[in-house]
């Protein structure tokens, strides 16, 4: 008789379950944006004739039905958990944490990838440099995985041969070697990006080699907002929040910055975006994120030396540690302008010009143009 | 439409129960097979023709075999018929690249592949519809006169796609006359979430380990050993787990399928992990090419025949591939070798038969997952150390200690060991009670976390269902 009870019971809890979620599946409202993972949500795939008959509405649908499944977040962080926790597996979708930090495995040189960032670099010194008097230097920013996985299991990337594929594939730039200078307290916890308040070192030595004198004084100034950075997101689990500090004197804030979209249009900006730093990616408050080309033009400046600074999104938090040593930094981003369009934006005559990207991109350097 | 899909799972799964549910009993096929074939036009909308027309020729053949059962001639004429268009569809999705390929290799012709995709599940409709007009042929059961009966026999939704395949003979009374319970329901709902779990947590969990094996650079003779243990524990919960969840689904909807596999990592010869692995596939083979063909009652000559036959055919059913012909090879020598020279010894050898059984089968796994005959060679030889590659690799190390608790786990899911355990508890009848709620829960915890798996979207392609 107990038996029967709680066979009814479980039945009825295990269909009520299976119920209730279908029924709050099919019509909860849809969420637009997920602010833990910044990024748009798979919105109700439209039905069409061609859509059903192609099965293309059946694979939207599923993706659709897990971007909005309700509560997803704590189901993405019960999926974390249980992995991590339960079948003790060392990293969550290649993310893995290590004193503190989240980081990301990648242990897989892609020479291909090497080659395609070779050749873009090599199309511009070919096409605006080789001629020039410009002296052409060229840096690898090791992810922060070099420091976490050093004398650990964790499979991570042969840095030195990375880098001496680098150097062999570039050698008509000169290498500058900022490795040693890293450690894992100058990243984010949460993000894969360097801490601009630890990389003053850096920024000298690129200085030095380039032959250009950066000293000077800074203010350092701290963001009041907690910074739940990239990888927070794709690693469900509770984590402690960065802070953002960055670095400031008289001398960046009378810099005139103008913006380029990929279209040609121009605005004005600061070096410190504090808008962005609200949004959803406050990294983007060093020089306003993902930027196509951005002109420094630094008003105090006692020397008429130009940098042009080919960079990802590491450069925007260094750039303005180079500024006092140039009368204009250019920065372009090639990812977001052909290389061919240059000429009409960019002076390279008789200037420094420093390429500068993480390995991560040079890596899977597809989206380099 | 996959089982582990939150589409399935949250979407279509609650709308049929309801309205099989809500629907009088003289309309509940009616609702089955409606149901089965949205759930096939939801994978493969194109293909539901294809199925439907080997079903209507499967009905008329039935038919017409029973009908001139008096006139053998005309009656295997028919069966004959039958079997021709049954299988040619199967021939022509499955086979014809793979015969234009080796024609265009052999010859040096060069002719086009059709690139055609193969209908999902048509390896296991074709054969259910061709044993059903076999039955009818040999007098083992009436043909059936409902053409909604039939098409719910071979569309039923839980073991379309992947089997196990169902004997006409066996869910015939149930097809007019099956009884529904809370139990049934309770047992089905268990058994589906279990099977889910299988296949969520365990089989995509070693899937991706295989996954990662493949990407690695920095491979070792150990790491070819883990890979090869990984991709036989991704099988067989993969195909486990959907047998589970065909099996629970058909107890909520008042069926009863048959069992596909019974702890075959506890085999003690090769011969009986083939009674334990796929049982519907392996007892299908038997009853309908290796009897027909003299079975074991023959020459010891005509029986190696008909041994290297059916593995030949089983290796081909899963796949148009050389790899899985030299598969069958392998277990049809195997399986000889068994029968004729060391089955009485191994019986003697208490724990060297297992070991000796999923050695063997290991390796099988290693054949049946290489993408050429070149690769099987490579991945045995580096699995015995005879290539460059190391003994040990950090890739290795990293990724044992990183699965090593999901490969434990898999492990002792794969032998009886829990179900011993929890007999041995609940024999005490005040015991039976908590394990029972406890198990409940147990359940319920688990539906949760392949929602979680799910939700986040990881890994998660089936393997069996494009056999």
């Amino acid at each position: 008789m107990k038996t029967k009870l709680l066979n009814t019971v479980s039945c009825i809890i295990f269909a009520a379950v299976f119920l209730i979620t279908g029924i709050i599946c099919m019509f909860k409202p849809d969420t637009e944006f997920s602010e833990s993972e910044r990024r748009m949500l798979e919105k109700q795939p439209q039905v069409t004739f061609e859509s059903i008959v192609s099965g293309e509405y059946m694979n939207n649908f599923e993706s659709y039905c897990a971007d909005q499944f309700p509560k997803r977040d704590i189901f993405r962080s019960l999926k974390a958990f249980f992995t991590t926790k339960i079948l003790n597996q060392k990293d969550y979708n290649g993310l893995f944490m290590s004193e503190g930090h989240i980081s990301k495995l990648d242990s897989k040189i892609n020479p291909e990838m090497i080659n395609h960032a070779a050749g873009k670099f090599k199309y511009i010194y070919e096409k605006y440099l080789e001629d020039t008097q410009s002296k052409v230097y060229f840096t690898v920013i090791p992810d922060k995985n070099y420091t976490l996985t050093a004398e650990k299991d964790y499979p991570s990337l042969d840095y030195n041969v990375f880098i001496e594929k680098c150097i062999e594939k570039i050698p008509f730039m000169q290498y500058i070697n900022i490795c040693d200078l890293l450690s894992a307290d100058d990243y984010y916890k949460t993000d894969s990006h360097w801490r601009q308040e630890n990389i003053r070192d850096i920024a000298q030595r690129i200085a030095n080699t380039m032959e250009t004198d950066i000293s000077a004084d800074y203010t350092q100034k701290t963001l009041d907002i907690p910074f739940y950075g990239v990888y927070a997101g794709q690693y469900p689990m509770k984590v402690k929040p960065d802070t953002i500090k960055y670095l400031t004197n008289n001398t960046l804030k009378k810099c005139k910055v103008t913006y380029y979209d990929n279209m040609g249009y121009s605005y004005k900006g600061n070096i410190y975006d504090l808008k962005k730093a609200n949004e959803n990616d406050p990294y983007e408050l060093f020089l306003s994120g993902s930027q196509a080309l951005i002109e420094i033009e630094n008003m105090t400046a006692k020397t008429n030396k130009e940098l042009v600074l080919f960079r990802d999104s590491y450069g925007s938090s260094l750039a303005p540690l180079l500024v006092s040593g140039y009368k204009k930094i250019t920065l372009v981003d090639i990812r977001y302008i052909k290389s061919f369009a240059l000429e009409s934006y960019v002076n390279f005559d008789n200037c420094d010009v420093l390429f500068m990207y993480s390995t991560s991109l040079l890596n899977n350097s597809k989206s380099l143009n | 439409m996959l089982f582990s899909s939150l589409s399935f799972l949250y979407y279509y799964f609650p709308c049929v129960v309801i309205l099989y549910t809500l629907t009088p009993k003289a309309f509940k096929n009616a609702v089955l097979l409606l149901s089965s074939l949205a759930f096939y036009a939801w994978g493969e909308p194109q293909y539901v023709l294809i199925m439907l027309v080997s079903i209507l020729f499967g009905y008329i053949f039935g038919i017409l075999i029973q009908h001139f059962n008096e006139k053998k001639r005309l009656s295997k004429l028919f069966l004959c018929l039958s079997a021709i268009t049954s299988l040619s569809a199967l021939v022509y999705f499955k086979y014809a690249d793979f015969f234009i390929e080796n024609f265009s290799r052999a010859t040096g012709i060069s002719l086009n592949a059709l690139n055609l995709v193969l209908p999902i599940g048509i390896s296991f409709y074709t054969f259910q519809i061709l044993s059903y007009t076999v039955d009818i042929y040999r007098g083992r059961c009436e043909a059936q006169k409902n053409p909604i009966n039939l098409a719910v026999y071979i569309t039923f939704f839980p073991q379309l796609i992947a089997g196990p395949i169902v004997r006409y003979s066996d869910i015939e009374s149930q097809l007019t006359q099956r009884t529904h319970s809370i139990e049934k329901s309770n047992t089905g709902i268990k058994r589906f979430i279990a099977g889910l779990s299988k296949k969520v947590i365990f089989a995509n969990t070693f899937g991706e380990l295989c996954n990662l094996f493949n990407l690695s650079d920095d491979k070792s003779i150990l790491f070819y050993w883990l890979f090869a243990f990984s991709y036989m524990l991704q099988i067989y919960f993969d195909f486990s787990g959907y047998s589970d969840m065909a099996i629970g689904l058909g107890n909520i909807f008042g069926f009863k399928l048959p069992e596909n596999f019974h702890y075959p990592f506890c085999a003690k010869s090769i011969t009986d992990f083939w009674r334990r692995w796929h049982i519907s596939l392996g007892t299908w083979f038997r009853d309908y090419v290796y009897i027909p063909m003299g079975g074991s009652r023959c020459k010891s000559s005509k029986m190696f025949i008909n041994i290297f036959t059916v593995w030949i055919l089983t290796g081909l059913w899963h796949g148009a591939e050389w790899n899985f012909i030299v598969w069958g090879i392998y277990f049809a020598v195997l399986l000889c070798l068994e029968k004729f020279l060391f089955k009485k010894y191994i019986e003697k050898l208490k724990v060297l038969r297992h070991i000796y059984v999923i050695f063997f089968v290991t390796l099988s796994f290693v054949i049946f997952s290489a993408p050429s005959i070149r690769e099987i060679f490579y991945h045995i030889k580096t699995m015995f150390g005879i290539t460059e590659l190391p003994f040990i690799s950090p890739g290795f190390i990293y990724y044992l200690k990183s699965f090593g608790i999901t490969l434990l786990l898999g492990g002792i899911c794969s032998t009886p060991l829990l179900k011993i355990i929890k007999r041995k508890i609940t024999s005490d009848s005040k015991e039976k009670i908590y394990v029972t709620v406890l198990e409940n829960i147990i359940i319920l915890m688990l539906l949760f976390i392949c929602t979680a798996y799910l939700v986040d979207g990881s890994f998660n392609p089936f393997l069996y269902f494009r056999f």
